[in-house]
């Protein structure tokens, strides 16, 4: 019986060739999206499950609110590491890491500037798995200045994994020894680095402070332990560590310190949710979010729900030709049951050729997708192993699904209608059709608009102006190298022509250097007049170089001593202190230790500077104030040449004049700003790519949608042709209830995505409005994307000949 | 006299077609009685209710009122899936049209009824092979209808309605799509078969047809108006 069913809708699937190209076509791509979309889904979801002991360890959080201000911190107080692992018997282990920044690492008679590497704990390999092909791990993060690295990072310094022993030179040719050599840190871990310096290196990790933070520090916990239980244990870990540290240094007690509202709270994370559920400061590396996730999965949803009533439709089109087919099988003795099996065994079988095509466009197109997504995603033996079967699995549901409403519907017609060529109902009959169509151009609709929202959200973030100017910003890393000479170079830059001006600082709107500190409004140090901004440190030149624009007072000048103790406001900062125009009055801040006002500088203000952006756009303004001091994280240089080669060399001779041996590093300010957005680019730009994919299936099942609509009406065309219709009037009678259909689905999809598009844009602090004309632009696109396909159809319908259409009885 | 019971009888037969305002009789308390192996023509007018008759008894339609007994069996109201059932073991269809299946050989659509008989496919082939060798298309078993000349397919047609050997062929103006000489091969056919001791019934608007008939059935506004029986 299979065996009939799968030779009668092979030959039929062979006869309607169009239809099949189509059917299968939109499928396939349907269900290649869908692959791509899994796969990407699953690398998100599967970060730092290559932890054997991952459901056990958790990430310590920090919770501050100082206050106004409040902030969330991934990273914990020096001490707390060590503390927890001695004072709770449940917690296992312990470890801190710390992200180190960018080093010079010497390879022969050069140097490579390498940017991930972390100081980290002796018990790191206990809790993360992170192999180790060589050395011992329980005891190579022990000694200062020992080195733990990647097995890739030992093939490019010594050509060799058996490097235990050697020595690499690092940052002021410092020789650190190499203890180990692991396997490369998997993609999908969220932190990601080459080299593990030993803790102990940095002396700073000996700390015992307990009311600041900088160390990710991560737990441990034995088997069969609540996470809950640490959690509710931390207030009195606090009060007994930060508390005592708290009363001697600002002599205020943590009672008193919680009742003026602020607080200072820890909590656990899972590891495993922190790639999708982090976005804290002093994360080790840039995080996912969860949103993308479901609008990802949601994107594969949709398109196969598209490609299911494309099918339908396609199948119910040849409906007329099969109705025969059924009339006959039905006298010959087949019962529904049959004939519904008959059906889908057919479903599924283009489904499956639908399937493997779709498998074969995936592998082809997996890397043009992990150069749009950023990832290495693979098909290989391992991920083979889940996807077989889950694409098999697909291609029953999918075949089932889209199989169903032919199966059933073409299997209730009654033998004797339909041998006397009587169909049961024209095009205009069904209610579940029409809401087929108007469900798949409402999803169109909706990715439309969602498409032009994103789009012009992005290009928003692109082109706003970021009160300061980014292009032609040449920044030169690391001044630092050239030590003391740094002022010279500067300064010798200076002079080069083509060069407008140039300012030192690392404190630079599209750098990760970040500081925060705490100002308060008057010398008593009340905290509730406190102020917990970003404290920049930057030089006369800073405000002119970036063409950032002062609303009041002035920028900082060289002939104005006092200015050491200037201080510039940004327009949030003077805000929130309610001070727009504090101009010359004072602020203080506490230098640390103890808590009286023989230990606080004061700072008079000098400007107010119009707010910039410097952290993402889904974030607003936060305060800054910047001092002037000497920071030489880097020198940004604002040029004005159409011969920047030339320039570049002169500043690259410069650097070489004084520091023959360190290789000057340098970027562009726009390219940096990018960088920071790729990965909002990134998503806008597949989102974009499927959206479209969408909608070109949804167009496929419009084509056959049409063929049907024209092909239900054959002989009502004849008759209305034979008495003197015309080819246009009859086109437009066909393509009219389309009209109607998506006007019905504008009206649904509009405020739809309306609503959606504006939530997505909410975690925006800097946003578009949805402006009326996306909306009337998708809709007319769909209209005319509907006008087009169905009116290809239409005339073909209108312009046959009518005795055809009408011997047919 | 004993007389054997016939196997079909049909007792007030009456069937309605309903439109939103109009009420159309299509048989009208009609009683009809054929003997097993009999050949039965039915013949009228446009309308007259021949196709509706022929569906019922078919049992591809029922009836809105009256008794139609099968072979001793009350089938008036049965289930549509009863009435598959007793349809595929006991009926065959013609049709005027052919109606074979495009995508299947001559070979598989004469094949099908024996699938859905549930015939063993050893069995399948032999009986095919069978039928089709009498009906003298064996060498376009491999063809598809539409390279078939109209007699042939209508040949293709008997031996499909043939080949599950029912006891009941019911055929639609069988000749109504061909030419006279292709017309008289197939009326040839039909009476072999029904010298074989198959039942016939047929519609036909022919008279040069009917006269292969034992009996002419002549309905007018579903009724049956006259008898002829032929001699």
């Amino acid at each position: 019986m299979i065996k009939n069913y799968i030779k009668t809708a092979f030959r039929g699937l062979q006869k309607n060739k169009g239809f099949t190209a189509i059917n299968i076509l939109g499928l396939a791509l349907g269900l290649a999206t869908c692959l791509l979309i899994i796969l990407y889904v699953i690398d998100e979801l599967s970060y730092d499950r290559y932890n054997t002991q991952a459901s056990r360890i958790f990430r310590v959080n920090e919770d501050l609110k100082l206050g106004d201000n409040s902030v969330q911190y991934a990273v914990c107080m020096p001490p707390l590491a060590k503390t927890l692992k001695a004072e709770y018997p449940y917690v296992e282990n312990a470890v801190r890491l710390k992200n180190a920044g960018s080093w010079h690492v010497k390879k022969g008679n050069s140097t490579i500037l390498e940017n991930r590497l972390a100081y980290a704990d002796p018990s790191l390999f206990a809790i993360f798995t992170l192999p180790m092909i060589n050395g011992s791990p329980s005891s190579a993060l022990t000694e200062p200045n020992s080195v733990v690295i990647t097995e890739t990072t030992a093939k490019k310094y010594f050509n060799s994994i058996n490097v235990v022993g050697q020595t690499l030179l690092l940052n002021d040719n410092t020789p650190f020894k190499v203890t180990g050599v692991i396997r490369d840190v998997p993609k999908q871990s969220h932190f990601n680095f080459d080299f593990f310096i030993s803790m102990s290196t940095w002396p700073d990790s000996r700390s015992n402070e307990w009311l600041r933070s900088d160390y990710n520090t991560y737990v441990l916990l034995k088997d069969r332990t609540d996470a809950k239980k640490l959690e509710a244990s931390f207030p009195a870990l606090l009060k007994k560590f930060s508390g005592a540290q708290m009363q001697a240094q600002v002599n205020m007690s943590i009672e008193a310190f919680e009742k003026s509202g602020s607080f200072f709270k820890m909590n656990l994370i899972p590891l495993t949710d922190i790639h999708l559920k982090s976005n804290l400061s002093g994360e080790l590396s840039p995080n996912s979010t969860t949103q993308y996730i479901y609008i990802f999965s949601a994107i594969a949803i949709f398109i196969l729900l598209i490609a299911c009533v494309n099918f339908m439709n396609l199948s119910t089109a040849r409906s007329s030709n099969r109705a025969r087919e059924v009339g006959v099988r039905k006298v010959l003795g087949s019962d529904r049951k049959q004939l519904i099996a008959q059906f889908l065994t057919e479903s599924v079988l283009v489904t499956f050729v639908a399937t493997l095509l779709a498998f074969v466009a995936a592998l082809f197109l997996l890397p043009v997708f992990n150069q749009l997504s950023g990832k290495e995603l693979l098909i290989n033996g391992q991920s083979l192993v889940w996807i077989v079967p889950s694409l098999l699995l697909i291609s029953l549901i999918v075949g089932g699904i889209a199989g169903s409403y032919p199966a059933f519907y073409l299997s209730a017609f009654q033998p004797v209608e339909v041998l006397k060529g009587k169909l049961a109902t024209g095009f205009k009959g069904s209610g579940l059709r029409s809401f087929l169509v108007v469900f798949q151009f409402s999803i169109s609709i909706f990715l439309i608009i969602g498409t032009l929202v994103i789009y012009n959200q992005l290009n928003y973030i692109q082109t706003k102006n970021l009160g300061y100017n980014r292009n032609q910003v040449l920044i030169v890393q690391n001044v630092f190298e050239l030590n003391r000479q740094a002022k010279t170079f500067k300064q010798e830059v200076k002079e080069i022509p083509g060069v407008i001006n140039a300012t030192m600082t690392g404190f630079l709107p599209t750098s990760n250097w970040k500081n925060t500190s705490i100002y308060y409004k008057d010398a008593t140090l009340d905290q509730k007049k406190s102020l917990f901004p970003q404290s920049w440190e930057i030089d006369e030149d800073y405000i002119k170089t970036l063409d950032m624009k002062m609303v009041l007072g002035r920028s900082f000048s060289k002939d104005m001593p006092t200015d050491s103790n200037g201080i510039i406001l940004n327009e949030s900062a003077a805000k929130f202190l309610g001070l727009n125009d504090g101009i010359n009055k004072t602020l203080y801040r506490s230098q640390g230790g103890k808590h009286s006002l023989d230990n606080v500088k004061q700072y008079h203000i000098v400007g107010i500077v119009k707010d910039f952006n410097f952290n993402s756009l889904r974030e607003s303004v936060s305060p800054v104030v910047m001092t002037l001091a000497e920071n030489t994280g880097a020198l940004s240089i604002r040029v004005d040449t159409k011969n920047l080669p030339a320039l570049l060399s002169q500043i690259k001779d410069r650097w070489k004049e004084l520091s023959p041996n360190v290789q000057v590093n340098y970027s562009f300010m726009d390219q940096e700003f990018d960088a920071s957005y790729r990965m909002e680019r990134r998503t806008g730009q597949i989102f974009i790519v499927f959206t479209s994919l969408a909608i070109i299936i949804a167009c496929l099942g419009l084509f056959g949608l049409a063929a049907y609509a024209a092909e239900q009406r054959t002989k009502e065309i004849g008759i209305r042709k034979v008495l003197g219709a015309s080819v246009s009037a009859i086109a437009g009678m066909l393509s009219k209830d389309f009209i109607k259909l998506v006007f019905i689905s504008i009206v649904i999809a509009s405020p739809i995505a309306w609503y959606l598009m504006n939530k997505w844009l909410q975690e925006f602090a800097y946003r578009i409005n949805i402006q009326w004309w996306v909306l009337v632009l998708a809709g007319v696109a769909a209209l005319l994307i509907a006008v087009v396909t169905v009116s290809f159809q239409s005339i073909k319908a209108a312009i046959a000949n009518p005795v055809e259409s009408l011997k047919n009885e | 006299m004993m007389q054997e019971a016939p196997m079909i009888k049909i007792t007030n037969l009456e069937k309605f077609y309903r439109t939103e305002e109009v009420e159309t009789i299509a048989l009208n308390k009609l009683s009809i009685e054929i003997a097993t192996g009999e050949f039965v023509a039915i013949m009228g007018p446009s309308g007259c209710g021949k196709s509706t008759l022929l569906n019922i008894l078919g049992m591809l339609d029922d009836p809105d009122a009256g008794s139609y007994i099968f072979n001793d069996i009350e089938v008036a109201h049965f289930t549509e899936r009863k009435r598959a059932d007793l349809r595929k073991h006991n009926i065959g269809f013609v049709f005027q049209s052919f109606n074979l299946i495009d995508e299947l050989t001559v070979f598989e659509n004469v094949e099908l009824p024996l699938i859905y008989t549930g015939v063993a496919s050893a069995d399948r082939v032999k009986r095919v092979e069978e039928v089709l060798d009498k009906m003298q298309i064996m060498h376009r078993r491999n063809h598809y209808p539409q390279q078939l000349s109209g007699g042939q397919q209508q040949r293709v047609a008997i031996a499909r309605a043939v080949v599950n050997k029912p006891k009941l062929i019911l055929a639609d103006e069988p000749t109504g799509n061909l030419d006279s000489s292709n017309g008289n091969d197939v009326m040839e056919l039909l009476t072999d078969l029904n010298e074989q001791g198959t039942t016939i019934i047929m519609v036909t608007h022919s008279e040069h047809d009917a006269r292969y008939s034992h009996r002419i059935i002549r309905l007018l506004d579903g009724q049956s108006v006259m008898e002829n029986i032929m001699v």
